[in-house]
């Protein structure tokens, strides 16, 4: 009786302290009943081996215990979809990104990982550790608390059918955002063409800046991908809604622009610059540290453009194949 | 594992977990109609499984106990064959809800039969 015993105390150590004596004064006279019978049958004192099958079909000690307590959650089944969808945007649109971010950085900048050796390098990530240890422990504290909160159970009852949101087409595109975006691509253009920015040498306030005999390469790019642009928008103004065809381009269209923007980073754009009151030297300095930044920004410029990219993506294959 | 023999297992495990959710529903029922006949722990569940409602330990118990805090049951703990044993009966609210039940379950049964 010994394992009885040993079963008995293992449940009892889970059980509501008011209530532990009474069940398990309960839960052992049953067992005793079963051991009996199985005793009387077979015509002898049951060995442990014995007794083992019964209280396995009784279950385990906290999975028995557990039954007797109430049922109990930390958020409620009413606000835990609204608690999943913020964990998930959490971690998917913040945690994640910023995860991916460190890791691009690590894995292809030489210089962080000179300036961060060994473990140092992991040491780094720890604001990363406290956001993803914060932000889920302040959203379950919120949620738990509105959960217990009765004036907030009774609004989450107390709705319109008629408040809901107008069903979503994701496929819409909205003239008035198409609009705009075509009004700046067109002035923006349009700006660039007054400022003369054809040429690689510019003055303004005493300062002469000489930009790379590349910039031009970058700037006709930037042109010929701005035109596409406007004809995406043309084609999402006729439309109103995202077709195949117009998905695909847009998808082109920023693949070429963070390719460009990755390259134009990367491309010791600044050449020199130089002014009246500027010491050489200094100029030099500023050039050199101004280029070597972007190079290092550069892995940025490409993380986002993977994001921007990632979107695309997503848009297209939700496009309708007979649009 | 052959496809047929894996989709065999999974329309098992689909339709044990679908029959123990019916069963579940149920055993309320069973346990106050069971209960209108004193019984302690052990011999309830003998009861119940000679009419082919077996109930393990562990569900037992703690339905006992919530039908108890309820006020359907009342209970008593008592000395048979030299060993203290608590005992179970309907309690008059019991009696009541178990006629509504019953009522009830008879109309979920018509229900089904005419479904089908």
């Amino acid at each position: 009786m010994a394992l009885v015993d040993r079963y008995l105390q293992a449940v009892k150590f889970w059980l509501p302290r008011n209530q532990k004596d009474d069940i398990i004064a309960e839960l052992s006279e049953d067992l005793r009943s079963q051991i009996e019978e199985k005793e009387t049958e077979l015509g002898h004192p049951l060995t442990d081996a014995e007794i083992e099958p019964i209280l396995k079909s009784c279950g385990s000690p906290m999975a028995v215990a557990g039954r007797f307590l109430p049922q109990q959650s930390l958020i409620g089944p009413a606000l835990f979809p609204i608690y999943r969808v913020i964990i998930r945007s959490l971690i998917l649109y913040f945690l994640l990104p910023w995860l991916l971010l460190w890791m691009g950085i690590a894995i292809f900048s030489p210089d962080y990982r000179a300036d961060h050796p060994g473990m140092a390098l992991f040491a780094t990530l720890e604001p990363w550790w406290l956001a993803c240890t914060w932000s889920l422990f302040i959203n379950t504290l919120i949620f738990a608390l509105l959960d217990r909160s009765q004036s907030y159970s009774q609004r989450i009852n107390d709705w319109n059918p008629r408040a809901l949101p107008p069903v979503r087409d994701p496929n819409r595109v909205s003239r008035g955002s198409t609009i705009f975006e075509l009004t700046i691509v067109v002035a923006t253009l349009a700006v660039w063409v007054q400022l003369d920015v054809f040429h690689r040498v510019f003055h303004f306030f005493g300062l002469t800046v000489t930009l790379s005999y590349r910039w031009p390469e970058f700037f006709w790019g930037l042109v010929a991908l701005s035109l596409a642009g406007i004809v995406v928008s043309g084609l999402n103004l006729a439309k109103a809604r995202w077709t195949r065809l117009s998905a695909s381009l847009r998808l082109a269209l920023d693949c070429g622009s963070s390719g460009l923007s990755y390259w134009l980073f990367r491309a010791n754009l600044l050449q020199s610059l130089s002014g009246n009151d500027i010491p050489s030297t200094e100029a030099a300095r500023f050039v050199s540290f101004l280029n070597q930044w972007m190079a290092r920004s550069a892995i940025w410029v490409l993380v986002v453009g993977a994001i921007i990219v990632f979107f695309d993506i997503r848009r297209l294959r939700r496009v309708d194949p007979g649009v | 594992m052959s496809p047929s023999t894996s989709s065999d297992t999974r329309n098992d495990d689909r339709f044990e977990n679908l029959r123990q959710e019916l069963r579940r529903g149920s055993l309320p029922l069973a346990v106050l109609a069971a209960l209108r006949t004193e019984h302690y722990g052990y011999t309830l569940r003998k009861t119940l499984a000679s009419h082919g409602m077996a109930i393990d330990e562990g569900t037992l118990y703690p339905l006992l106990r919530r039908l108890e805090t309820q006020g359907l049951l009342v209970s008593q703990w008592r000395e048979e064959d030299k060993r203290n044993k608590r005992f179970y009966r309907l309690s008059p609210d019991g009696k009541l809800i178990l006629k509504q039940l019953s009522i009830e379950w008879k109309s979920i049964h018509a229900s089904l039969e005419d479904i089908f």
